[in-house]
């Protein structure tokens, strides 16, 4: 049942992935698109090169809770490498417990007030041709770190697993999406 | 006895930039003086909260109690803020200082601060800014046209009015785009701050400003924060940032008088221009179609607008009456020793 | 005091082995209930006033979050890596490193003086650190590594040539000092640029000699058998020009004016596209998996900043910068001695904050007395600048050594990148010493 959980919240979590590999496609696309349009037609748009960073920030913030499943965040390893799959994995639900979880809920808590203030004043950019609707994208921080919660979830639910001996490789193949 | 207060204060730029920087530091120092220890604001530059336009929203959320920054910066919650730095075309700081103080200035900087919860006041001055860099001289209006430039807010969407290619570049970049030619041109503030970003090695042509005439800054201070003050504190408080920010008018000028002798002195290649008459009026008509556009659109702009321009009218005969025509006959007295 | 304790606390939890940058994040979070403790209840604060003044503390990190978001500069990281990442899987890298590596002939330690050539290449189109170590990473050190390298010094080689970029122009820690020094970006960019290159040439000096004296850590390249030295060369040219051109087209984009250090990272990145297209190695997998990785390891960057943003954040507020401040206005007013625990004091610095806060708290404090000593200001800028790029580098905390253990093959260990730097820093020190003792060499007036 554990497994089975875990296997469909991986689906999830690789869909994400799997949509921030394509903005980061559209990013390259759109960062060189600006300089095309500066450097030979004289004309950009500020909303184009906002454009810019509103994909990087998605990616980033997405890309956080896709790397945890897939074992992407850089550790220490010198001791870790020598422990048992076991114990490795104990080090992932004490970890997950004490260090992700409060981490990541005060960041949401903290956002609250920070995208209300944007959704109320109706904030946009300040400048000419910018976008608009600031508060969409300032509301990804608390959206994504739930996200990162549901992805912790995920890789407890995996080392879960992994001491009760349910064991599978740690990385799931794209292809299987 | 009573507590000791202890206030922290976020400025948006680096704690080393003068003069943006000195008046809180000077407020922080009036302050501890002034109540014998027992009133300490530490204040935090940009280096250390690392959130350089997150200084309204922070203020607001009593993370600090007061805040430095420039009121202009939230534009994009409410266009009215624009209206407690500068404006194209607008008054110049002695006018403008007229206006805040013994116009009505400070009664709608209340007016449009009160649904952030904070209270805003003046923040010091750095005066007239300059028009920016260019890498060639504009001879005419078409000359602006796909002029790729890094100009931002009012200023920005005025000159995009025109034609030109509004480029946002981060800081840290600006000198290799102008050194490179990736923009053709740049606004920054003045002599002062401007020899600091070296942009006068990069671009020959230096125009006199018409976007930002008297660029004040602002103090933000939390609502709830200020009303629990004791009545002197608040005094204090108001009469410290008021000397903080004539201070730094003051400073501002003599750092620019400096820097200028000495870019002038350096780097006699600088050639200081004014825009073409035709130029000056299409920015004006520009500007003006700007305004009457949120205008339209938002009637409390429509008010300050009409205030503003009113109490402008009437300031600016009093400045050609006093200054202007001293400096004219000065100058001319210059010419013909 | 509290700063020294969470700089210890870090460094038991870091070797326990969960990620770093929510290790970080965690160790910022638990001393921030102290702090926020030690600031409220002993002044008569309640419990309850005691837990919001954390909260409020934490409450900062959104804004934080938001500025790296906003941060168009860091752009450059994913760009680059996504460049590494397609140069790599359509082997136009390994083509690339193999053939400049049997260039050197029967000399030893090619491949690494390549890497070091083509960091430096990288280092003059991007001043954000993470963006080409883990760049070389991708491309180099599988290839290193499948050479019979010894893993110690590939790593040592990809760490230093990738922070090469912290000091050949443009680097954000150039911009960072000219604005607390006050000294326009320019001077400063030139005057990094001969310290730069001296380390360029330190670098390959010392790959050359270490690969003469134990020949088994940097085997040489061997060319196929029955070739001839001329056809080598040639094929060898042929396989050298594509990507080459890439690199120095991207630089070209700077030089020319058409985009910015950061911008010109995504011609590099199509362009890496464009060529693997060329060499009938471009499909639709390729792309995905390339942008997959390099989302992952985008975050992971991402994620330490974030950790480390909360540390820093903790560690001011319990007022060690003050301490720090307090400390460094008691330095000797003799010159040599002036330097030298300056330079000690930001090297130990790096230990706990990052680059920008050191630069804005120590410079100001530096700087008057290095100004009454008679000291010239852009010349101590560079020696800060060379010291601040070496904090990169420095174990237990330096975030190249944790970008390159990112991106590198499981047989990797930390140990191995940590004994890998280690001569490159003792060059790093060599090289500011010098700048210290023969400014003139330099081109400064001291
Ligand atoms: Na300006
Ligand atoms: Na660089």
């Amino acid at each position: 049942m554990l497994l089975k959980i875990e296997r469909f919240t991986d689906k999830i979590i690789d869909f994400f992935g799997l949509v921030t590999a394509v903005l980061l496609v559209l990013m390259i696309l759109n960062v060189a698109f600006d300089v095309a349009m500066r450097y030979i037609f004289h004309n950009s748009s500020i909303g184009m090169q906002e454009l810019e960073w509103h994909l990087f920030a998605v990616i980033i913030l997405y890309g956080t809770g896709y790397a945890l499943k897939h074992n992407a965040h850089v550790r220490v390893d010198f001791l870790y490498d020598n422990f048992s799959a076991r114990k490795q994995a104990w080090v992932n639900v004490l970890g997950t417990i004490f260090f992700l979880l409060p981490l990541a809920l005060l960041v949401i808590y903290g956002s609250w007030e920070f995208v209300m203030d944007s959704y109320t004043s109706n904030e946009i950019s300040e400048d000419p041709g910018g976008l608009p609707y600031r508060w969409i994208i300032k509301a990804q921080i608390p959206i994504a770190f739930i996200f990162l919660l549901f992805s912790a979830f995920n890789f407890l639910l995996h080392n879960v697993n992994t001491i009760k001996g349910n064991e599978k490789p740690l990385v799931i193949e794209e292809d299987q999406l | 006895s009573a507590k000791k207060i202890k206030w922290k204060l976020a400025e948006t730029w680096p704690s080393t930039l003068t003069p943006l920087a000195s008046p809180p530091a000077k407020l922080a120092a009036l302050m501890k003086e002034m109540s014998d220890g027992e009133f300490i604001i530490k204040v935090e530059g940009k280096e250390k909260h690392k959130a350089p336009l997150g200084i309204l929203d922070m203020v607001k959320g009593g993370q600090y109690q007061m805040g430095h920054s420039g009121s202009y910066y939230w534009k994009g919650k409410d266009i009215n803020t624009v209206w407690f730095t500068t404006v194209p075309f607008g008054m110049t700081p002695s006018e403008q200082y007229a206006w805040f103080y013994y116009g009505n200035g400070i009664k709608y900087m209340k007016e449009v601060y009160d649904k952030f919860g904070v209270y805003n006041y003046p923040g010091g001055n750095t005066g007239n800014q300059m028009g920016g860099w260019f890498r060639k001289e504009i001879k005419s209006v078409a000359d602006l046209k796909g002029l790729k430039m890094r100009i931002p807010g009012l200023a920005g969407e005025v000159m995009a009015k025109l034609g030109v290619n509004v480029t946002n570049i981060p800081a840290g970049e600006l000198y290799t785009a102008l050194d490179r030619g990736t923009i053709d041109a740049l606004e920054w503030v003045g002599p002062g701050m401007d020899i600091k970003m070296g942009f006068n090695k990069v671009a020959k042509y230096y125009y006199t400003g018409w976007h930002e005439p008297a660029s004040e800054m602002q103090f933000l201070v939390n609502k709830k924060a200020y009303d629990k003050l004791p009545k002197k504190y608040q005094v204090m408080l108001e009469t410290a940032m008021k000397a903080a920010s004539m201070d730094m008018y003051i400073e501002n000028f003599a750092q620019s008088a400096d820097a200028w002798a000495k870019m002038k002195k350096d780097y006699p290649d600088i050639q200081v221009k004014t825009f073409p008459k035709p130029v000056m009026q299409a920015l004006k008509k520009a500007s003006d179609d700007v305004y009457a556009g949120y205008a339209a659109k938002n009637p409390k702009f429509k008010e300050i607008l009409d205030d503003y321009t009113a109490y402008m009218k009437k300031a600016r005969e009093w400045s050609m009456m006093s200054q202007y025509y001293y400096l004219q006959t000065s100058k001319e007295l210059e010419s013909t020793k | 005091m509290i700063g020294i304790v969470m700089f210890l606390a870090a460094l038991l939890l870091l070797v326990i082995g969960f990620p770093v940058a929510f290790t970080f994040g965690a160790v910022a979070l638990y001393f921030g209930l102290g702090a926020a403790y030690i600031e409220i209840v002993p002044d008569g604060g309640t419990m309850l006033e005691w837990w919001d003044e954390f909260l409020s503390m934490f409450s900062m990190m959104p804004f934080r979050i938001y500025s790296i978001m906003t941060n168009k500069i860091l752009m450059a990281v994913p760009l680059f890596i996504f460049m590494g990442i397609v140069l790599q899987k359509s082997e136009l890298a390994e083509r690339l490193l193999q053939s400049m590596g049997t260039l050197f002939g029967k000399v030893r330690g090619g491949l690494a003086i390549s890497t070091v050539l083509i960091g430096a290449l990288l280092a003059a189109s991007t001043g954000v650190v993470g963006a080409s170590v883990v760049a070389m990473g991708v491309i180099s050190l599988p290839i290193m590594l499948r050479n019979n390298y010894d893993s110690k010094l590939s790593c040592g080689t990809i760490c230093a040539s990738g922070t090469l970029g912290q000091i050949i122009p443009p680097s954000i820690v150039l911009i960072v000092l000219a604005d607390v020094f006050q000294l326009p970006v320019g001077d400063l960019f030139r005057a990094a640029l001969m310290p730069g290159l001296v380390l360029v040439g330190v670098y390959v000096l010392y790959i050359l000699t270490i690969s003469y004296i134990k020949p088994e850590v940097a085997p040489s390249v061997k060319r196929a058998e029955g070739v001839s030295y001329s056809a080598n060369l040639k094929t060898a040219l042929i396989a050298i020009i594509p990507p080459l051109t890439l690199i120095v087209l991207v630089l070209g984009s700077i030089f020319a004016g058409i985009a910015t250090p950061t911008e010109s990272a995504s011609l590099g990145a199509l362009g890496s596209m464009i060529l693997a297209a060329m060499y009938k190695k471009l499909s639709i997998s390729l792309i995905k998996e390339a942008s997959l990785e390099t989302v992952k390891t985008t975050a992971m960057v991402f994620a330490i900043l974030v950790g480390a943003t909360a540390f820093s954040m903790v560690f001011t507020y319990s007022g060690a910068d003050e301490i720090v401040e307090q400390f460094m206005t008691n330095l000797p007013g003799q010159k040599w001695g002036f330097i030298i625990s300056a330079m000690l004091i930001i090297m130990f610095l790096g230990f706990f904050i990052d680059f920008i806060e050191i630069s804005y708290i120590v410079v100001p404090i530096l700087l008057p007395i290095a100004q009454t000593i008679g000291i010239d200001p852009l010349w101590f800028a560079i020696l800060i600048a060379l010291n601040l790029q070496t904090s990169f580098l420095t174990p237990p905390f330096g975030f190249s050594l944790f970008y390159l253990k990112g991106v590198a093959p499981p047989q990797i260990k930390t140990t191995d990148i940590y004994r890998g730097v280690v001569p490159f820093i003792l060059l790093q020190m060599l090289v500011l010493a010098s700048i210290v003792i023969f400014p003139q060499l330099y081109g400064f007036k001291v």
